[in-house]
């Protein structure tokens, strides 16, 4: 459950304002940069996971430059003046000595650097991450060694014929807002980005008041916070404004299909209705209509498609981000099943839920899943930052601690009301996997 | 300079697990119980020994027949126990693991007594209902079918069938071969296997989180008291069969990288006074992200995304492999593998540096500890401990028998085990020209 507010925490560094709280996690702001710091003591295992989430993604790219966020994210490994390979000191050598788990990821509306060590080892990590914030070097040969690194790596995505089922059916559904491509890149961006491009990005949106440390585990509070303040606190805030995309995605007017004809064995369907940003409510009823049509075996998807043979496998997904975004209803087709089969099958059971609504007992069992979800989600310091990260890319950290309060609100009107107001055809971008053998 | 991490201790913490870990006989089992800080979670992890025998094609027939435990029970259909689970949040996996068949989940632990009701009643009493049977049959077809699109699947499975023969659990028949066996099976095989090979035998039960010891060895006593042991006995081979060296190639169209397995067998068992010194001179090689093989082939010469090296599949019970996977680009592929082999011969011939193994042994001991941040990791580990027959002292001990291992005693046991110009070679994904078996 959510607690309102409390009183600040005694012994804060002076160089930090307190700013709220919310289920025990505490919101500070370092004065001299903007940088915000969000603190989740937990007592256990004398682990930290120390992450910087930093406001941007591939939605905030260019045509010609997509893929910059990803390809800088694999150059903050490369190094700094004072962290560097040439001195045995690289990042990940660095790091991972001291058993730390580190790694990093992109997405379409952040990039989240992180590092689960022993909280003995803290303050290198904070070093490090504050060293990185202003100092990578973006060496231009690391930039070209790089370059090949990421092209396998996206050869890698695109052998599996799902993951471009997802990038198609993204690239159709949106064709103004950048979510239309893919966080990786297009493979040409990839081929032509130079160092220059990466450099500007960086000083655009890599600053403290872009970004977000959070700290989750077993730690004395004020000795942390001194700690961030000596690492964090000499640099300093964007020069510029951070700027942001005001671009918006025209309304979708009909349904849009799009086909992925690969080698493989098994077909697949994935159909992407346009959703609302993730902060709104309607995104909580969203998130139980997902569970309820395709959660488990007593989901309505399981037991029409599944569990009757028309697939191997079925997910709804509601992927929660910032602007409008695609709830997703995907199926794997078991063996011997078409296509038209499986999407008939999928639309009649779409439509039962318009028409006929969700049972109370459908709700309270998606609201179940989900709490429990939720306590399970608090087990242990990685979950917790994880979870955070995506609160955070959304636009408000909060939706992580307060998530379980929302869903308290939903009502079973409310989830036939999004289905029938989000769940049509006209906002429905339809993608086919057709396998080729 | 760069903060040495040097302030790093070289004592490895001890974990203190041992004193917390309740280990007594519950039922016809063992149940191993530690309370956690975290709130209202509990995860376990079980497993008995089902002695498969992998010649006659056992491995298979243990798969299909856990697939179909949560069809339905002779006291429950297949909805009503999934009801159980998904009413509360409970998550419950029977997997097929070699030699043993595992269960694991996560529940909170007000709702821990139906769940493990539901689990007994799933691996006891299942109803084996020939429809079920049929859909069961057609899921695993579509998973063997989905593996057959994975290169990394098909180059791991290839390099099996080089090192092992037939009758020896790390032997993975070709899918072809699988889905053709398939095809054979009935639902009275599978009944029999579950009569036959599905009972007590070495049962354990590993729980931890926000538990009472004494209630949940009531919970567990009552779920499977009565349980009896099977029969079966053990049947498979020990030791490994190597072909003669060479190449395994598996031609898969329209793939753009190629999966590389190098790899030959291990004598060695895991409880071998050699093991440590061979897992860290491992390690050293390929067993994170700053070690040799992707400092060099990754990191300096952009050849691939990811390369590793591990044991694999080494077990109290039968010999496994040594292995290092790598993937490459068409027209990297000849450069790709040579690269491999050039680190792999340096390091076996020169052997690891002090600093290295300084270096491993903070980073192996870190890890440890940041490895038992989570209840489901805890479970795992003190199940795997036990399945290995060692003391739950060893928890605690392991990262000291780390830390005492001298350079000697690494560098002896890597030139002991490891043979460059022993590998074998497994290779998958389209085929260029550049490609021979």
């Amino acid at each position: 459950m959510a607690t309102p507010t409390t009183a600040p925490p005694r012994d804060i560094p002076a160089a930090f304002e307190y700013q709220e709280s919310s289920d025990g996690i505490e919101c500070y702001r370092l004065t001299e940069n903007d940088l915000r710091v969000l603190l989740l003591p937990q007592d256990g295992a004398p682990v930290v996971t120390s992450m910087v989430t930093y406001h941007v993604g591939s939605r905030n790219e260019h045509t010609g430059h997509t893929g910059a966020t990803h390809m800088l994210e694999h150059l903050m490994f490369k190094g700094t003046e004072r962290y560097h390979k040439r001195t045995g000191t690289s990042i990940f050598e660095t790091l991972q000595r001291v058993g730390a788990k580190v790694n990093a990821s992109t997405w379409l509306d952040r990039t989240n650097y992180y590092e689960m060590l022993p909280t003995e080892h803290l303050p290198l990590a904070l070093d490090i991450e504050a060293d990185r914030m202003r100092g990578a070097l973006i060496d231009p040969a690391d930039v070209e060694d790089e370059r090949t690194v990421i092209l396998n790596e996206r050869d890698r995505n695109q052998n599996d014929p799902v993951s471009r089922l997802f990038d198609e059916v993204w690239a159709a559904a949106f064709t103004a807002h950048p979510y239309h491509h893919p966080t990786i890149g297009w493979k040409s961006d990839i081929e032509s980005m130079t160092p220059g491009d990466l450099r500007e990005y960086y000083d655009t949106f890599y600053w403290p008041n872009n970004a977000t440390l959070s700290l989750v585990g077993e730690f004395d509070r004020g000795a942390v916070l001194h700690n961030v303040a000596e690492h964090f606190g000499v640099l300093d805030t964007a020069p510029n404004k951070i700027p942001q995309v005001t671009t918006e995605e025209p309304e979708q007017t009909g349904l849009r299909r799009v086909t992925v004809r690969q080698e493989g064995q098994l077909g697949a369907v994935l159909m992407g209705f346009k959703s609302p940003p993730a902060l709104e409510a309607d995104s909580d009823a969203l998130d139980v209509l997902a569970r309820i049509l395709a959660s488990g075996k007593g989901s309505r998807l399981y037991r029409r498609c599944t569990d009757q043979g028309l697939t191997s496998d079925v997910f709804g997904i509601n992927f929660r981000l910032r602007d409008p975004g695609l709830f997703s209803v995907f199926a794997y087709l078991a063996p011997e099943q078409d296509h038209q089969t499986v999407e008939d099958a999928l639309w009649e059971t779409i439509e039962d839920v318009q028409e006929n609504g969700v049972s109370q007992e459908e709700l309270d069992r998606a609201r179940s899943q989900l709490r429990a979800q939720i306590a399970f989600d608090r087990d242990g310091p990685m979950r917790v930052a994880s979870q955070l990260n995506e609160a955070l890319a959304a636009g408000d950290w909060k939706l992580y601690t307060q998530y379980l309060d929302r869903l308290n609100d939903i009502t079973i009107e409310d989830v036939q009301r999004v289905a029938q107001l989000y769940l049509n055809d006209e906002a429905c971008t339809i993608g086919r996997y057709v396998p080729t053998s | 300079m760069a903060p040495s991490p040097s302030s790093a201790s070289n004592t490895a913490a001890t974990p203190d697990l041992a004193s917390r870990i309740q280990d007594r006989p519950v039922g016809p089992g063992r149940l191993l119980t530690l309370r956690t800080s975290v709130d209202e979670v509990v995860s376990f992890r079980g497993s008995f020994v089902a002695n498969p025998d992998p010649a006659a094609g056992d491995g298979l027939r243990q798969k299909l027949t856990v697939s179909l435990l949560d069809k339905g029970t002779e006291q429950r259909d297949r909805f009503a126990l999934a009801r159980v689970l998904e009413d509360c949040g409970a998550t419950l996996n029977l997997s097929s693991d070699g030699l043993f068949v595992e269960m694991s989940g996560q529940a909170l632990i007000d709702d821990l007594p139906r769940v493990m009701d539901v689990a007994a009643e799933m691996l006891r009493t299942p109803a084996f209902d020939p429809e079920e049977f049929a859909k069961a049959r057609a899921q695993v077809a579509a998973d063997i079918q989905r593996r057959m699109e994975k290169t990394a699947a098909q180059a791991a499975a290839v390099l099996s069938q080089r090192l092992f023969s037939e009758g020896h659990p790390n032997h993975s028949p070709a899918p072809q071969t699988l889905l053709e066996r398939l095809q054979g099976l009935t639902v009275e095989d599978v009944r029999q296997y579950h009569d036959r090979h599905f009972g007590a035998t070495e049962w354990r039960l590993a729980m931890v989180g926000d538990l009472e010891h004494d209630a949940v060895a009531s919970v567990v006593g009552e779920a499977f008291g009565g349980w009896v042991s099977h029969e079966a006995p053990a049947v498979y081979e020990m030791e490994a069969a190597p072909e003669e060296v060479g190449r395994s190639v598996v031609p898969m169209p329209e793939k753009s990288n190629v999966d590389v397995r190098l790899g030959h067998a291990l004598p060695l068992r895991r409880d071998h006074d050699d093991y440590p010194a061979l897992y860290v001179g491992n390690y050293i090689l390929g067993g994170n992200f700053a070690a040799r093989l992707m400092s060099t082939v990754r990191d300096e010469q952009g050849l691939t995304y990811s390369i590793r090296s591990s044991l694999s599949g080494v077990t109290t019970q039968y010999a496994g492999s040594w292995q290092t996977s790598v993937t490459l680009s068409h027209d990297t592929l000849d450069e790709g593998i040579a690269a491999t082999r050039d680190v792999i011969r340096a390091f076996v011939s020169e052997g690891a540096t002090a600093d290295e193994l300084e270096d491993k042994k903070t980073t192996i001991t870190g890890s440890y500890t940041v490895g038992l941040a989570t209840t489901k990791r805890l479970a795992q580990s003190i199940l795997t401990n036990a399945e290995r027959g060692f003391d739950v002292s060893y928890l605690d001990r392991f990262p000291e028998e780390i830390e005492a291992l001298t350079l000697e005693e690494v560098n002896a046991a890597v030139q002991r085990y490891f043979d460059p110009e022993a590998l074998q070679e497994a290779l998958a994904g389209t085929r260029p020209e550049t490609i021979e078996a």
